[in-house]
Protein backbone atom coordinates (compact mmCIF):
# COMPACT_ATOMS: atom_id res chain seq x y z
CA UNK A 1 0.00 0.00 0.00
CA UNK A 2 2.56 2.37 0.83
CA UNK A 3 4.80 1.92 -2.46
CA UNK A 4 1.62 3.35 -3.92
CA UNK A 5 0.42 6.07 -1.19
CA UNK A 6 3.97 7.73 -1.16
CA UNK A 7 4.25 8.72 -4.94
CA UNK A 8 0.50 9.45 -4.97
CA UNK A 9 1.11 11.67 -1.96
CA UNK A 10 4.07 13.52 -3.66
CA UNK A 11 1.54 13.70 -7.15
CA UNK A 12 -0.67 15.54 -4.69
CA UNK A 13 1.90 17.79 -2.94
CA UNK A 14 3.37 19.12 -6.51
CA UNK A 15 -0.26 19.77 -7.93
CA UNK A 16 -1.32 21.12 -4.55
CA UNK A 17 2.14 23.44 -5.05
CA UNK A 18 1.10 24.44 -8.42
CA UNK A 19 -2.42 25.68 -7.14
CA UNK A 20 -0.52 28.10 -4.65
CA UNK A 21 0.66 30.04 -7.47
CA UNK A 22 -3.17 30.72 -8.62
CA UNK A 23 -2.71 33.40 -5.37
CA UNK A 24 0.01 35.35 -6.89
CA UNK A 25 -0.05 39.11 -5.84
CA UNK A 26 -1.35 41.57 -8.84
CA UNK A 27 0.63 44.08 -7.31
CA UNK A 28 4.10 40.91 -6.97
CA UNK A 29 5.94 42.46 -9.99
CA UNK A 30 8.82 40.05 -9.00
CA UNK A 31 6.48 36.93 -10.12
CA UNK A 32 4.76 38.68 -12.68
CA UNK A 33 4.93 35.90 -15.46
CA UNK A 34 2.94 33.47 -12.73
CA UNK A 35 0.20 35.95 -11.97
CA UNK A 36 -3.18 34.44 -13.47
CA UNK A 37 -5.84 36.33 -11.35
CA UNK A 38 -7.44 32.47 -11.26
CA UNK A 39 -8.02 32.63 -7.52
CA UNK A 40 -9.01 35.90 -7.38
CA UNK A 41 -11.60 36.07 -10.65
CA UNK A 42 -12.61 32.33 -9.98
CA UNK A 43 -13.70 32.32 -6.17
CA UNK A 44 -15.71 29.86 -6.18
CA UNK A 45 -14.27 27.28 -8.20
CA UNK A 46 -10.79 27.97 -6.02
CA UNK A 47 -12.15 27.63 -3.04
CA UNK A 48 -13.71 24.47 -3.63
CA UNK A 49 -10.52 22.67 -5.13
CA UNK A 50 -8.67 24.46 -2.03
CA UNK A 51 -11.28 22.54 0.64
CA UNK A 52 -10.99 19.67 -1.54
CA UNK A 53 -6.94 19.52 -1.35
CA UNK A 54 -7.49 20.24 2.15
CA UNK A 55 -9.86 17.27 2.72
CA UNK A 56 -7.14 14.90 0.15
CA UNK A 57 -4.26 16.07 2.55
CA UNK A 58 -6.50 15.04 5.58
CA UNK A 59 -7.07 11.43 3.83
CA UNK A 60 -3.42 10.94 3.41
CA UNK A 61 -2.77 11.99 7.12
CA UNK A 62 -4.77 9.19 8.65
CA UNK A 63 -3.47 7.03 6.15
CA UNK A 64 -0.01 7.58 7.07
CA UNK A 65 -0.96 7.53 10.89
CA UNK A 66 -3.22 4.25 10.31
CA UNK A 67 0.06 2.97 8.53
CA UNK A 68 2.61 3.99 11.89
CA UNK A 69 0.03 2.44 14.11
CA UNK A 70 -0.21 -0.58 12.89
CA UNK A 71 3.95 -0.75 12.55
CA UNK A 72 3.82 -0.50 8.16
CA UNK A 73 5.88 3.05 8.09
CA UNK A 74 9.47 2.84 8.95
CA UNK A 75 11.61 5.52 10.08
CA UNK A 76 12.95 5.17 6.46
CA UNK A 77 9.21 6.18 5.01
CA UNK A 78 8.99 8.76 7.51
CA UNK A 79 11.78 9.85 6.07
CA UNK A 80 11.61 9.55 2.66
CA UNK A 81 7.64 11.46 2.93
CA UNK A 82 9.45 14.42 4.71
CA UNK A 83 12.07 14.76 2.01
CA UNK A 84 9.10 14.51 -0.54
CA UNK A 85 7.21 17.17 1.66
CA UNK A 86 9.81 19.88 2.12
CA UNK A 87 11.26 19.60 -1.50
CA UNK A 88 7.85 19.92 -3.36
CA UNK A 89 6.46 22.88 -0.78
CA UNK A 90 9.80 24.46 -0.74
CA UNK A 91 8.75 25.59 -4.56
CA UNK A 92 5.29 26.88 -3.53
CA UNK A 93 4.21 30.24 -3.48
CA UNK A 94 4.03 31.26 0.18
CA UNK A 95 1.57 34.13 0.35
CA UNK A 96 -1.03 31.74 -1.01
CA UNK A 97 -2.85 32.00 2.82
CA UNK A 98 -1.07 34.57 4.34
CA UNK A 99 1.04 37.45 3.69
CA UNK A 100 3.16 37.16 6.76
CA UNK A 101 6.36 36.26 4.64
CA UNK A 102 6.74 39.49 3.22
CA UNK A 103 6.32 41.28 6.70
CA UNK A 104 9.11 39.33 8.02
CA UNK A 105 11.02 40.41 4.71
CA UNK A 106 9.99 44.47 5.62
CA UNK A 107 10.60 43.78 9.06
CA UNK A 108 14.03 42.53 7.88
CA UNK A 109 14.96 45.24 5.47
CA UNK A 110 14.32 48.08 8.18
CA UNK A 111 15.99 46.90 10.70
CA UNK A 112 19.47 45.63 8.24
CA UNK A 113 19.18 47.75 5.32
CA UNK A 114 17.76 50.97 6.36
CA UNK A 115 19.28 50.94 9.97
CA UNK A 116 16.29 51.80 11.64
CA UNK A 117 14.30 50.19 14.67
CA UNK A 118 11.70 47.81 12.98
CA UNK A 119 9.79 48.70 16.36
CA UNK A 120 9.63 52.79 16.14
CA UNK A 121 9.72 53.04 12.37
CA UNK A 122 7.08 51.01 9.97
CA UNK A 123 8.05 49.81 6.68
CA UNK A 124 5.91 52.18 4.88
CA UNK A 125 7.50 54.99 5.86
CA UNK A 126 10.17 53.97 3.25
CA UNK A 127 8.23 55.69 0.50
CA UNK A 128 8.99 54.14 -3.06
CA UNK A 129 10.57 50.91 -1.43
CA UNK A 130 9.24 48.34 -3.66
CA UNK A 131 8.46 45.59 -1.06
CA UNK A 132 5.27 47.76 -0.33
CA UNK A 133 3.01 47.62 -3.05
CA UNK A 134 2.56 43.72 -1.74
CA UNK A 135 3.14 43.98 1.94
CA UNK A 136 -0.48 44.02 3.27
CA UNK A 137 0.86 45.12 6.97
CA UNK A 138 3.78 47.53 6.02
CA UNK A 139 1.40 49.93 8.59
CA UNK A 140 2.86 48.58 11.80
CA UNK A 141 5.70 48.71 13.51
CA UNK A 142 7.31 45.06 14.10
CA UNK A 143 5.36 42.64 15.73
CA UNK A 144 7.18 39.91 17.03
CA UNK A 145 10.02 39.36 19.11
CA UNK A 146 13.41 40.80 18.76
CA UNK A 147 15.33 37.74 18.31
CA UNK A 148 13.23 36.93 15.86
CA UNK A 149 14.27 40.06 13.70
CA UNK A 150 17.77 39.69 14.66
CA UNK A 151 17.45 35.49 13.33
CA UNK A 152 15.64 37.01 9.87
CA UNK A 153 18.87 38.76 9.26
CA UNK A 154 20.25 35.29 8.02
CA UNK A 155 17.77 34.45 5.46
CA UNK A 156 18.05 38.50 4.14
CA UNK A 157 21.48 38.58 3.36
CA UNK A 158 21.08 35.18 2.00
CA UNK A 159 19.20 36.72 -0.38
CA UNK A 160 22.13 39.26 -1.74
CA UNK A 161 19.27 41.88 -2.04
CA UNK A 162 17.48 39.91 -4.51
CA UNK A 163 13.95 39.56 -3.82
CA UNK A 164 13.24 36.14 -5.21
CA UNK A 165 16.44 34.93 -3.40
CA UNK A 166 15.87 36.17 -0.24
CA UNK A 167 11.81 35.18 -0.05
CA UNK A 168 12.76 31.66 -0.20
CA UNK A 169 16.11 31.78 2.20
CA UNK A 170 13.09 32.43 4.82
CA UNK A 171 11.72 29.49 3.51
CA UNK A 172 14.06 27.09 3.22
CA UNK A 173 15.44 28.67 7.08
CA UNK A 174 12.37 27.74 7.98
CA UNK A 175 12.10 24.19 6.93
CA UNK A 176 15.33 24.28 9.00
CA UNK A 177 13.60 24.89 12.09
CA UNK A 178 10.47 22.75 11.40
CA UNK A 179 13.43 19.67 10.51
CA UNK A 180 14.77 20.30 14.12
CA UNK A 181 11.66 20.13 15.73
CA UNK A 182 10.44 17.55 14.46
CA UNK A 183 14.16 15.83 15.09
CA UNK A 184 13.35 16.75 18.57
CA UNK A 185 9.93 15.85 18.96
CA UNK A 186 11.54 12.41 17.86
CA UNK A 187 14.38 12.88 20.23
CA UNK A 188 11.74 13.47 23.34
CA UNK A 189 9.34 10.84 22.85
CA UNK A 190 11.47 7.84 21.01
CA UNK A 191 8.43 7.10 19.03
CA UNK A 192 7.08 7.44 15.16
CA UNK A 193 3.55 7.83 16.16
CA UNK A 194 4.70 11.86 17.33
CA UNK A 195 6.43 12.12 14.40
CA UNK A 196 3.95 11.31 12.33
CA UNK A 197 1.28 13.16 13.83
CA UNK A 198 3.11 16.22 14.25
CA UNK A 199 5.62 16.47 10.78
CA UNK A 200 2.85 15.35 8.13
CA UNK A 201 0.29 17.64 9.91
CA UNK A 202 -1.18 18.97 6.84
CA UNK A 203 -1.85 22.41 9.17
CA UNK A 204 1.75 22.69 10.46
CA UNK A 205 2.79 21.51 6.86
CA UNK A 206 0.93 24.51 5.06
CA UNK A 207 1.71 26.98 7.72
CA UNK A 208 5.27 26.21 8.32
CA UNK A 209 6.19 25.11 4.62
CA UNK A 210 4.14 26.57 2.34
CA UNK A 211 3.47 29.83 4.29
CA UNK A 212 6.63 29.90 6.46
CA UNK A 213 5.24 31.35 10.15
CA UNK A 214 7.75 31.70 12.46
CA UNK A 215 5.81 29.67 14.84
CA UNK A 216 7.67 27.00 14.52
CA UNK A 217 10.98 28.78 15.34
CA UNK A 218 9.31 29.77 18.82
CA UNK A 219 8.29 26.11 19.11
CA UNK A 220 11.67 24.62 18.07
CA UNK A 221 13.65 26.68 20.64
CA UNK A 222 10.61 26.36 23.68
CA UNK A 223 10.89 22.05 23.01
CA UNK A 224 14.82 22.46 22.72
CA UNK A 225 14.87 24.20 26.13
CA UNK A 226 12.21 21.01 27.11
CA UNK A 227 15.17 18.77 25.67
CA UNK A 228 18.01 20.16 27.76
CA UNK A 229 15.90 19.83 30.71
CA UNK A 230 15.30 15.97 29.95
CA UNK A 231 18.85 16.01 30.15
CA UNK A 232 19.10 18.37 33.28
CA UNK A 233 21.18 20.92 31.62
CA UNK A 234 19.18 23.60 33.57
CA UNK A 235 21.49 26.66 32.18
CA UNK A 236 20.57 26.09 28.55
CA UNK A 237 17.35 25.05 29.28
CA UNK A 238 16.34 28.18 30.46
CA UNK A 239 18.83 29.95 28.08
CA UNK A 240 16.73 28.68 24.88
CA UNK A 241 13.20 29.04 26.78
CA UNK A 242 13.68 32.94 27.19
CA UNK A 243 14.85 32.62 23.29
CA UNK A 244 11.20 31.00 22.65
CA UNK A 245 9.76 34.22 24.44
CA UNK A 246 11.81 36.20 22.41
CA UNK A 247 10.52 34.86 19.27
CA UNK A 248 7.05 35.64 19.57
CA UNK A 249 6.38 36.27 23.10
CA UNK A 250 3.84 33.23 23.27
CA UNK A 251 5.63 30.32 24.88
CA UNK A 252 6.03 32.71 27.94
CA UNK A 253 2.57 31.03 28.65
CA UNK A 254 4.70 27.81 29.45
CA UNK A 255 6.42 28.89 32.61
CA UNK A 256 4.66 27.71 35.17
CA UNK A 257 5.37 24.08 33.93
CA UNK A 258 8.71 25.40 32.94
CA UNK A 259 9.34 26.39 36.88
CA UNK A 260 7.70 22.88 37.98
CA UNK A 261 10.21 20.90 35.68
CA UNK A 262 13.13 23.28 36.99
CA UNK A 263 11.90 22.78 40.78
CA UNK A 264 11.75 18.53 40.02
CA UNK A 265 15.25 19.19 39.60
CA UNK A 266 16.65 20.62 41.78
CA UNK A 267 14.73 18.46 44.66
CA UNK A 268 16.02 15.70 42.48
CA UNK A 269 12.63 14.32 41.92
CA UNK A 270 11.77 12.02 38.92
CA UNK A 271 9.81 13.95 35.98
CA UNK A 272 6.36 12.69 34.84
CA UNK A 273 7.06 14.46 31.04
CA UNK A 274 3.81 13.00 30.23
CA UNK A 275 2.35 15.62 32.69
CA UNK A 276 4.60 18.00 31.31
CA UNK A 277 3.55 17.77 27.72
CA UNK A 278 0.15 17.58 28.46
CA UNK A 279 0.00 20.75 30.67
CA UNK A 280 1.99 22.72 28.24
CA UNK A 281 -0.50 21.89 25.51
CA UNK A 282 -3.40 23.03 27.62
CA UNK A 283 -1.10 26.10 28.46
CA UNK A 284 -0.95 26.68 24.75
CA UNK A 285 -4.13 26.20 24.07
CA UNK A 286 -5.19 28.82 26.44
CA UNK A 287 -2.50 30.98 24.49
CA UNK A 288 -4.59 30.58 21.19
CA UNK A 289 -8.04 30.85 22.91
CA UNK A 290 -6.58 34.11 23.82
CA UNK A 291 -5.17 35.40 21.09
CA UNK A 292 -8.11 37.10 19.74
CA UNK A 293 -7.66 39.90 22.97
CA UNK A 294 -4.65 41.05 20.60
CA UNK A 295 -6.09 40.46 17.14
CA UNK A 296 -8.07 37.06 16.60
CA UNK A 297 -7.22 33.31 15.83
CA UNK A 298 -5.02 32.51 13.29
CA UNK A 299 -4.64 29.13 11.62
CA UNK A 300 -0.64 28.82 12.22
CA UNK A 301 -1.55 29.73 16.21
CA UNK A 302 -2.48 25.74 16.55
CA UNK A 303 1.48 25.18 16.09
CA UNK A 304 1.82 26.57 19.61
CA UNK A 305 -0.11 23.44 21.44
CA UNK A 306 -0.19 20.62 18.13
CA UNK A 307 3.29 19.44 19.06
CA UNK A 308 3.02 19.13 22.83
CA UNK A 309 -0.48 17.65 22.62
CA UNK A 310 1.22 15.18 20.05
CA UNK A 311 3.76 14.51 22.42
CA UNK A 312 1.03 12.42 24.38
CA UNK A 313 -0.67 10.51 21.53
CA UNK A 314 -2.19 8.29 24.40
CA UNK A 315 -4.40 11.92 25.88
CA UNK A 316 -6.90 11.30 23.68
CA UNK A 317 -9.22 14.13 24.24
CA UNK A 318 -6.49 16.20 23.45
CA UNK A 319 -5.26 14.14 20.39
CA UNK A 320 -8.56 14.31 18.62
CA UNK A 321 -9.60 17.87 19.53
CA UNK A 322 -5.74 18.96 17.49
CA UNK A 323 -6.55 16.90 14.87
CA UNK A 324 -9.76 18.72 14.22
CA UNK A 325 -8.88 22.04 15.02
CA UNK A 326 -6.04 21.60 12.53
CA UNK A 327 -8.23 20.79 10.21
CA UNK A 328 -10.83 23.00 10.70
CA UNK A 329 -8.78 26.37 11.11
CA UNK A 330 -7.45 25.11 7.54
CA UNK A 331 -11.24 25.67 6.38
CA UNK A 332 -11.23 28.76 7.90
CA UNK A 333 -9.34 30.39 5.12
CA UNK A 334 -12.64 29.56 2.73
CA UNK A 335 -15.02 32.49 3.70
CA UNK A 336 -12.50 34.95 2.59
CA UNK A 337 -11.18 32.84 -0.48
CA UNK A 338 -15.19 32.35 -1.33
CA UNK A 339 -16.23 36.00 -0.73
CA UNK A 340 -12.90 38.47 -1.39
CA UNK A 341 -14.38 40.08 1.51
CA UNK A 342 -13.57 39.97 5.28
CA UNK A 343 -16.53 42.34 6.55
CA UNK A 344 -20.14 40.74 6.17
CA UNK A 345 -20.68 37.14 7.23
CA UNK A 346 -17.11 36.32 6.74
CA UNK A 347 -16.08 36.87 10.46
CA UNK A 348 -18.93 34.64 11.63
CA UNK A 349 -18.44 31.90 9.39
CA UNK A 350 -14.89 31.81 10.10
CA UNK A 351 -15.72 31.23 13.60
CA UNK A 352 -18.18 28.41 12.93
CA UNK A 353 -15.87 26.66 10.55
CA UNK A 354 -13.20 26.98 13.02
CA UNK A 355 -14.94 25.83 16.18
CA UNK A 356 -17.95 23.75 15.92
CA UNK A 357 -16.07 20.58 14.48
CA UNK A 358 -13.52 20.99 17.23
CA UNK A 359 -15.97 21.56 19.99
CA UNK A 360 -18.41 19.00 18.79
CA UNK A 361 -15.29 16.33 19.22
CA UNK A 362 -14.70 17.62 22.79
CA UNK A 363 -18.31 17.02 23.91
CA UNK A 364 -18.25 13.78 22.21
CA UNK A 365 -14.93 12.47 23.72
CA UNK A 366 -15.42 14.61 27.32
CA UNK A 367 -19.00 14.90 27.43
CA UNK A 368 -20.04 11.36 26.33
CA UNK A 369 -17.47 8.99 26.78
CA UNK A 370 -15.58 10.48 29.15
CA UNK A 371 -12.32 8.87 27.47
CA UNK A 372 -9.27 11.32 29.21
CA UNK B 1 -48.03 79.30 21.71
CA UNK B 2 -45.94 78.41 24.51
CA UNK B 3 -44.04 76.30 21.96
CA UNK B 4 -43.45 78.89 19.72
CA UNK B 5 -42.56 81.27 22.03
CA UNK B 6 -39.94 78.63 23.29
CA UNK B 7 -38.60 78.15 19.57
CA UNK B 8 -38.36 81.76 19.08
CA UNK B 9 -36.33 81.93 22.20
CA UNK B 10 -34.25 79.19 21.08
CA UNK B 11 -33.60 80.82 17.53
CA UNK B 12 -32.50 83.74 19.41
CA UNK B 13 -30.22 82.00 21.99
CA UNK B 14 -28.33 79.90 18.64
CA UNK B 15 -28.10 83.71 16.78
CA UNK B 16 -26.29 85.64 19.54
CA UNK B 17 -24.26 82.56 19.82
CA UNK B 18 -23.12 82.03 16.86
CA UNK B 19 -22.60 86.33 16.46
CA UNK B 20 -20.46 86.54 19.38
CA UNK B 21 -18.78 83.19 18.87
CA UNK B 22 -15.27 84.15 18.69
CA UNK B 23 -14.14 82.74 15.34
CA UNK B 24 -10.89 80.12 15.70
CA UNK B 25 -8.70 79.07 12.85
CA UNK B 26 -6.20 76.28 12.93
CA UNK B 27 -3.22 77.12 11.62
CA UNK B 28 -1.62 73.73 11.59
CA UNK B 29 -3.30 70.01 11.57
CA UNK B 30 -0.43 68.75 13.84
CA UNK B 31 -1.55 67.65 17.14
CA UNK B 32 0.67 68.25 20.29
CA UNK B 33 0.79 65.91 23.03
CA UNK B 34 -0.53 66.12 26.81
CA UNK B 35 1.35 67.77 29.07
CA UNK B 36 3.15 64.81 30.92
CA UNK B 37 4.87 65.05 34.55
CA UNK B 38 6.17 68.65 35.32
CA UNK B 39 9.54 69.17 37.19
CA UNK B 40 9.83 68.48 40.88
CA UNK B 41 7.83 65.08 40.78
CA UNK B 42 9.00 61.91 40.77
CA UNK B 43 7.97 61.09 37.74
CA UNK B 44 9.71 63.80 36.00
CA UNK B 45 13.05 62.43 37.17
CA UNK B 46 12.06 59.28 35.81
CA UNK B 47 10.58 60.37 32.98
CA UNK B 48 13.80 62.28 32.35
CA UNK B 49 15.85 59.32 32.68
CA UNK B 50 14.05 57.14 30.02
CA UNK B 51 13.99 59.71 27.55
CA UNK B 52 18.19 59.89 27.79
CA UNK B 53 18.06 55.71 27.21
CA UNK B 54 15.09 55.96 24.91
CA UNK B 55 17.53 57.92 22.41
CA UNK B 56 19.67 54.74 21.86
CA UNK B 57 16.30 53.05 21.23
CA UNK B 58 15.45 55.28 18.68
CA UNK B 59 18.53 54.78 16.43
CA UNK B 60 18.39 55.00 12.81
CA UNK B 61 17.87 58.48 10.94
CA UNK B 62 13.99 58.28 11.03
CA UNK B 63 13.90 57.05 14.35
CA UNK B 64 15.97 59.94 15.58
CA UNK B 65 13.82 62.46 13.68
CA UNK B 66 10.70 60.98 15.59
CA UNK B 67 12.69 61.05 18.98
CA UNK B 68 13.67 64.79 18.70
CA UNK B 69 10.29 66.01 17.49
CA UNK B 70 8.47 63.56 20.13
CA UNK B 71 10.57 65.46 22.69
CA UNK B 72 10.46 69.06 20.94
CA UNK B 73 7.03 68.46 21.55
CA UNK B 74 6.97 67.30 25.05
CA UNK B 75 8.81 70.50 26.05
CA UNK B 76 7.16 72.83 24.05
CA UNK B 77 3.99 71.65 25.75
CA UNK B 78 5.64 71.68 29.33
CA UNK B 79 7.25 75.13 28.68
CA UNK B 80 3.76 76.30 27.92
CA UNK B 81 1.94 74.92 30.99
CA UNK B 82 4.76 75.91 33.31
CA UNK B 83 4.76 79.72 31.79
CA UNK B 84 0.78 79.67 32.11
CA UNK B 85 1.03 78.81 35.95
CA UNK B 86 4.13 81.68 36.17
CA UNK B 87 6.71 79.20 36.41
CA UNK B 88 8.89 81.45 34.61
CA UNK B 89 12.13 79.83 34.88
CA UNK B 90 11.20 76.32 34.53
CA UNK B 91 8.80 77.45 31.48
CA UNK B 92 12.22 79.04 30.11
CA UNK B 93 14.75 75.69 30.76
CA UNK B 94 11.91 73.50 29.51
CA UNK B 95 11.57 75.88 26.05
CA UNK B 96 15.52 76.25 25.83
CA UNK B 97 15.16 72.40 26.09
CA UNK B 98 12.69 72.12 23.11
CA UNK B 99 14.89 74.24 20.99
CA UNK B 100 17.70 71.67 21.30
CA UNK B 101 15.56 69.02 20.67
CA UNK B 102 14.02 70.53 17.52
CA UNK B 103 17.21 71.84 16.03
CA UNK B 104 18.35 68.12 16.10
CA UNK B 105 15.79 67.19 13.98
CA UNK B 106 17.07 68.87 10.56
CA UNK B 107 19.85 67.44 10.30
CA UNK B 108 18.61 64.08 10.71
CA UNK B 109 16.24 64.19 8.08
CA UNK B 110 19.57 65.40 6.14
CA UNK B 111 21.16 62.29 6.67
CA UNK B 112 18.63 60.20 5.79
CA UNK B 113 18.26 62.02 1.98
CA UNK B 114 21.59 61.00 1.96
CA UNK B 115 21.62 57.86 2.93
CA UNK B 116 18.61 57.39 -0.12
CA UNK B 117 15.54 57.45 1.95
CA UNK B 118 12.74 59.43 0.73
CA UNK B 119 12.46 62.26 3.56
CA UNK B 120 9.02 63.94 1.54
CA UNK B 121 6.70 62.96 3.66
CA UNK B 122 8.69 63.51 6.86
CA UNK B 123 9.71 67.31 5.52
CA UNK B 124 6.32 67.43 5.51
CA UNK B 125 5.54 66.51 9.60
CA UNK B 126 7.79 68.89 10.60
CA UNK B 127 6.52 71.80 8.17
CA UNK B 128 2.99 71.11 10.22
CA UNK B 129 5.41 70.47 13.31
CA UNK B 130 7.31 74.00 13.16
CA UNK B 131 4.02 75.77 11.91
CA UNK B 132 2.29 74.41 14.82
CA UNK B 133 5.34 75.68 17.20
CA UNK B 134 5.16 79.01 15.83
CA UNK B 135 1.50 79.02 16.74
CA UNK B 136 1.99 78.01 20.51
CA UNK B 137 5.23 80.41 21.11
CA UNK B 138 3.24 83.57 19.83
CA UNK B 139 0.43 82.48 22.21
CA UNK B 140 2.53 82.70 24.77
CA UNK B 141 5.18 84.93 24.01
CA UNK B 142 1.73 87.50 24.25
CA UNK B 143 0.66 86.01 27.92
CA UNK B 144 4.27 86.67 29.51
CA UNK B 145 6.34 89.58 30.45
CA UNK B 146 9.43 90.36 27.76
CA UNK B 147 11.85 89.89 30.68
CA UNK B 148 11.18 88.58 34.53
CA UNK B 149 13.78 88.23 37.63
CA UNK B 150 13.61 84.96 39.23
CA UNK B 151 14.17 85.29 42.50
CA UNK B 152 14.68 82.09 44.45
CA UNK B 153 14.91 81.61 48.41
CA UNK B 154 18.52 81.53 49.66
CA UNK B 155 19.69 81.86 46.13
CA UNK B 156 20.81 84.63 43.30
CA UNK B 157 18.26 85.54 41.26
CA UNK B 158 18.05 84.99 37.89
CA UNK B 159 17.69 87.32 35.01
CA UNK B 160 15.45 85.91 32.09
CA UNK B 161 15.40 87.63 28.77
CA UNK B 162 11.96 85.73 27.82
CA UNK B 163 11.61 88.08 24.63
CA UNK B 164 14.60 86.88 23.32
CA UNK B 165 14.15 83.20 24.49
CA UNK B 166 11.02 83.13 22.40
CA UNK B 167 12.35 85.29 19.21
CA UNK B 168 15.14 82.69 18.99
CA UNK B 169 12.32 79.68 19.25
CA UNK B 170 10.58 81.12 16.56
CA UNK B 171 13.35 81.20 14.50
CA UNK B 172 14.87 77.89 14.80
CA UNK B 173 11.09 77.03 13.61
CA UNK B 174 11.22 79.46 11.07
CA UNK B 175 13.58 78.02 9.59
CA UNK B 176 12.55 74.39 8.94
CA UNK B 177 9.42 75.97 7.23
Amino acid sequence: MKKIIIPLYGAFLLLFSIFSYAFVDPNLSYLKDFYSDFAFSNRLLTTIFYAFSIVIFFVFYSVFIYLGVKKKLSFKDVFVLLGITIGILFFSYPAMLSYDIFNYIATSKVYFFYQENPYVVMPFEFIGDPLLSFTHAANKIALYGPLWIFLTGIPYFLGFGNFIITLFSFKFFIAIFYLGTISLIWKMSKNIIPVILFSLNPLVVIETLISGHNDIVMIFFVLLSFFLLTKKKVFFAVLFFILSILIKYSTILLLPVFLYAIWKIAEKKEINWKTIFYFSSLLMYIAFLLSPIREEIYPWYAIWFIPFAFLVPDKKILLYTSITFSFSLLLRYTPYMLTGTYAGQTPFIKEIVSFIPPVLVFIYYYGLKKKI
Amino acid sequence: MKNEKFIRLFLLFFFFLILFKTPVFAQSNYVLSYPSSMPGSLSYKIHFIYENVSRYWYFGDFGQFEYNLKLADKYLVEAKTLFEYKQYLLGYKALKKSDQYFINILPNLIRAGKNGKNTFQKKAVLNEASQKHIEILREIENRVPSSFIWEPEKSTPTSLDLKKAFSESIHFREKDI
